[in-house]
């Protein structure tokens, strides 16, 4: 019946799979290993909690980086006498900006130091001293994102504010110090204009809640 | 790192047994067991990698702390910078001794306050104290070696100066400020290395008296207050939303000094002694400390002395002396004397009797908003009291009344946007909103006073707002402007709460609300405390209450306009005149009748410090005009005289007192806040971890274990292929 000429081995043979000959009496097709299986889907489990943990961690980041570059467009406006707010259900606004320049640190100061406000950028503590004006003014920041670069600050390093009316005001630290959360002292209002930034430490802690803060006082020089 | 090598050696023990334990079988138990051998591999294999990740956590954290200077400071050393070499001193550490000397209704205390420098380098020590809000302080002296230096009492700005001067001479010098009418700075300079300065500060102050009992309070420790940043007064309040708010500026609010707490590790900072005398010429009932265990002692028939030692107090609450008279023996009025220069001073009080049975008033029904403070320093044992307190509240109220409950921390939320009638469904909703409150947040305290103040009552209805908070705001005179514009016929009774209330704004704040102030200090005071209360809040006992003289001498008297007075509470007029000489007639509403008494002081009744009470209340009340938007131009030289004519420290005045000779080389010495124990549940810096460490770690583990199960799974299946 067969009008095609048969020119070499089998296409059948040549797509399908080639056995070796001892496994061809073996009538059960060939199944995944129990074993295998299951640590497939343990392996698939720990790649979720994997994903889960690790996006947890980049959302931080990414909102703290992407909220900084709103909030550039809402001090913009700010700093035009507007009042446009970062983003339509932001209930903060930036009262500042601050920048480190041997850091490479460009940071937008939010009003409050609200747990909502700092995962988008440093809070200004209510009630100290506004940056640029005379007194202590406080802003705190997390210690594993945006204040993150204070623990390889320098020790006469330069920290300039520049405040809604686009006047910079220069600081430089003075001290550093690592107190117990409930030195609330540090907020007090100071009789010479001086910046003080406070982050949680150890920087390296995993479990978060430390008791410990660390503090940066800045004096002003310009 | 901990918690990394904990998991390891358990994990790894684990893997071990759990390899042994499945070795042989098949079967339906396979699964499972091969499952738990592949976790117990999973866990070996994260053993691995959470050492890894360990040392790497290790060598940051070494490198960091290379970088970090003053990192060898622990928790417990409070160390400062003691000049521009930068050596750090611990803080200079204060012992203060307290004596108190009662006489009927007025009080004199002396507070010895002994700075101890432990450093090596000079300095100056400034200690933040409260005193209480009635204080009028008019001595202060300091004592070098045998010398005692009498203070002088100066301008503020004046009195700086001369302090700074001393200061920069090198010569001991101590300065007394008021930073608000109960909170005061005591700095010295030029404490040498290793030395004991002694500052002695003197005040006046007039006992309360209610109730049949005298009532004293010391405070001890300082609520860290709240001051807020923008925001006032709202337009047009509403509820559950927070209040926007437009009007009054956080700037209306002076500058606080905080004091400088002690971490709670390092244990009692500043140690106290009280020492009580009191004189009564008739027998006691009672002599108590309320919420500390004190000696009392009889020492003669009129005498009772009462202390508290050093090693017992921490100044960490406030210390209350109640006493009283036997019943039938407690006085009904008096009247005390006393004559500076050539002007007469008078001290009255008058104790109004209750209404005769079917005299009183008829009970209106009342309309009561309960409001209570939600905000970060009711945390603790403060906000279980307060939620105690609304519960016993909530309970007194009748069929006939109506009420609505207010929490406010930084926004305000109300349960219902009116008050509501009192309905068992709707007492039980309220209980329910009350056990669901937590203390967390600030003290935005002006959008809830004007919810509660804001609205009118309905006709027929006696509205009351009962605001149960700890007081710890910075804003007072903000606040006490709004209750004062907004009250209307509404009345405010302030309850205190926690171990150390800012009892200067509760008792002004009732007063511009018309109303009273209520202390609960203890949990096991609030039924009592509190039934008290709504008992007396029921109508007061004398309205429109006048003061005169019978032959018409034209007297200053503060409080200028006597409030109306509740059940039990006192009528206490200070009074001035050229020669207070002659009768003096009390008269007022009891109940619906017209009432009077008379009084004539007598010549034994004269008692130094009347002129200082006078002067305090006569500050106060211009104060209080100021709050209500009198001209600072015109009240600052009405306050200054009265204080610099009778020696007080106002807000415009200061005691300094500076030695003669230098003692120390003249030269920069640094300032350091001597540290003070914080109250109950003290205020805390912001918390500032993104968790992002933990959730990265917790990721990258997981991850590294889904590799290695994955791996020891295709490991796996040669192995199964062997089997039959």
């Amino acid at each position: 019946m067969s009008a095609h000429p048969v020119t070499g081995p089998s296409s059948f043979a040549r797509v399908g799979r080639v056995l070796p000959a001892e496994s061809i009496d073996d009538a059960a097709p060939p199944a995944v290993p129990r074993r295998a299986r299951w640590s497939l889907v343990v392996a698939g489990l720990l790649v979720v909690l994997a994903a889960w943990q690790l996006g947890a961690a980049g959302w931080v980041h990414a909102k703290a980086l992407l909220a900084q570059h709103l909030i550039a467009e809402s001090w913009k406006s700010v700093k035009a006498g507007g009042v446009r707010k970062p983003w339509p259900w932001a209930d903060t606004r930036p009262v500042a900006r601050l920048t480190v320049a041997s850091r490479g640190v460009d940071l937008f100061v939010l009003s409050g130091a609200s747990g909502q406000s700092l995962a988008f950028g440093p809070g200004h503590v209510d009630g100290t001293a506004l940056p640029g004006s005379g007194g202590n003014s406080v802003i705190v920041a997390h210690r594993d994102t945006h204040f993150a670069f204070l623990r390889d600050l320098d020790p006469d390093a330069e920290i300039a504010v520049e405040d809604a009316k686009g006047r910079v005001t220069r600081y430089r630290v003075r001290e550093t110090a690592i107190l117990d959360k409930r030195e609330t002292r540090v907020l007090d209002a100071a009789d010479s204009p001086q910046l003080t930034l406070i982050t949680c430490w150890p920087f390296d802690a995993v479990a978060p809640g430390t008791p410990l803060r660390y503090v940066v006082i800045a004096d002003r020089v310009a | 790192m901990g918690p990394a090598e904990w998991v390891g050696d358990n994990g790894k023990d684990r893997g071990s047994d759990m390899k042994k334990g499945t070795g042989g079988y098949r079967g339906v138990d396979s699964a499972l067991a091969d499952f738990i051998q592949l976790v117990g591999k999973a866990i070996a294999g994260g053993v691995a990698a959470s050492l890894f990740f360990a040392l790497c956590a290790l060598g940051l954290a070494t490198s960091a702390g290379a970088q970090t200077r003053p990192n060898d400071a622990k928790t417990g050393t409070l160390l400062f910078r003691a000049g521009p070499d930068g050596a750090f001193q611990p803080a200079p550490k204060v012992e203060t001794d307290v004596t108190i000397h009662v006489t009927g209704l007025i009080a004199r205390t002396r507070v010895a306050q002994t700075f101890h420098n432990p450093g090596t380098a000079t300095v100056e020590g400034v200690y933040v104290f409260p005193l209480p809000e009635n204080a009028a302080v008019d001595r202060l002296r300091l004592r070098v070696g045998e010398r005692i230096i009498e203070g002088q009492v100066r301008e503020k700005e004046a009195a700086r100066r001369e302090y700074a001067q001393a200061k920069a001479e090198g010569r001991k010098a101590s300065l007394v400020e008021q930073q608000r009418p109960n909170l005061f700075t005591n700095a010295v300079a030029n404490i040498g290395a290793g030395e004991f300065v002694r500052v002695v500060i003197e005040y006046q102050q007039s006992l309360a008296f209610e109730g049949g009992e005298y009532r004293l309070r010391f405070p001890l420790a300082i609520t860290p207050r709240y001051v807020p940043a923008g925001g006032g007064l709202p337009e047009e309040p509403k509820t559950v939303e927070p209040l926007v708010a437009a009007g009054l500026k956080a700037d209306d609010a002076e500058p606080l000094l905080h004091p400088h707490y002690v971490p709670a590790s390092a244990g009692a900072a500043n140690p106290v002694s009280i020492g009580v005398v009191i004189d009564s010429p008739v027998p006691l009932a009672k002599v108590t400390s309320s919420y500390q265990d004190a000696w009392v002692e009889k020492d003669s028939a009129t005498r009772t002395v009462l202390y508290l030692q050093k090693e017992q107090v921490d100044a960490d609450r406030d210390f209350e002396l109640v006493f009283a008279p036997r019943p039938g023996e407690a006085p009904v009025a008096g009247a005390w004397s006393e004559r500076v220069g050539d002007t007469d001073y008078a001290l009255l009080m008058v104790v109004p009797p209750a209404p005769a049975a079917g005299k009183a008033a008829a009970r209106l029904p009342r309309e009561t908003v309960f409001v209570i403070d939600t905000s970060g320093s009711m945390q603790g044992r403060s906000i279980v009291q307060a939620k105690e307190a609304l519960a016993t509240g909530l309970s007194t109220l009748t069929q006939a009344d109506r009420f609505n409950l207010v929490e406010f921390n930084s926004v305000t939320r109300t349960l219902w946007p009116a008050a509501m009638p009192v309905t068992e469904s709707n007492l039980a909703l309220a209980r329910e909103w009350v056990g669901r409150l937590k203390a967390d947040g600030g003290t935005e305290m002006a959008p809830a006073l004007a919810f509660a103040l804001g609205s009118d009552a309905a006709p027929g209805f006696l509205r009351q707002v009962v605001f149960i908070t700890d007081g710890a705001v910075g804003n007072e005179d903000q606040l006490f402007k709004l209750i004062a514009t907004k009250l209307g016929s509404t009345r405010l009774f302030t309850v205190g709460i926690g171990s150390a209330p800012n009892s200067h704004f509760m008792t002004k704040a009732a007063q511009f609300g018309r109303g009273t102030f209520t202390y609960i200090g203890d949990t096991a005071e609030v039924g009592t405390k509190m039934g008290a209360l709504f008992a007396k809040i029921e109508s007061p006992v004398l309205k429109d209450v006048q003061v005169r003289w019978a032959d018409g001498t034209a007297v200053e008297t503060f409080p200028p306009r006597v409030p109306d007075l509740y059940l039990g509470e006192p009528l206490v007029v200070a009074a001035a005149a050229p020669a207070i000489k002659g009768t003096i007639v009390v008269s007022g509403l009891r109940g619906n009748e017209p009432w009077s008494v008379a009084l004539t002081p007598a010549a034994s009744d004269r008692r130094t410090g009347v002129g200082a009470l006078w002067a305090r209340a006569k500050i106060a009340s211009l104060m209080d005009d100021l709050r209500l938007g009198a001209d600072e131009a015109q009240v600052r030289p009405a306050v200054l005289k009265v204080a610099l004519d009778h020696h007080l420290v106002s807000r415009y005045t200061s005691l300094v007192a500076v030695d003669v000779t230098p003692t120390v080389a003249p030269g920069a010495s640094a300032t350091a806040l001597v540290p003070a124990s914080a109250p109950h549940g003290a205020g805390e810096l912001p918390q500032t971890d993104a968790e992002t460490t933990l959730h990265l770690l917790l990721g990258l583990l997981a991850l590294v274990a889904a590799g290695t199960v994955a791996w020891i799974g295709r490991a796996a299946v040669p192995a199964e292929r062997k089997v039959p």
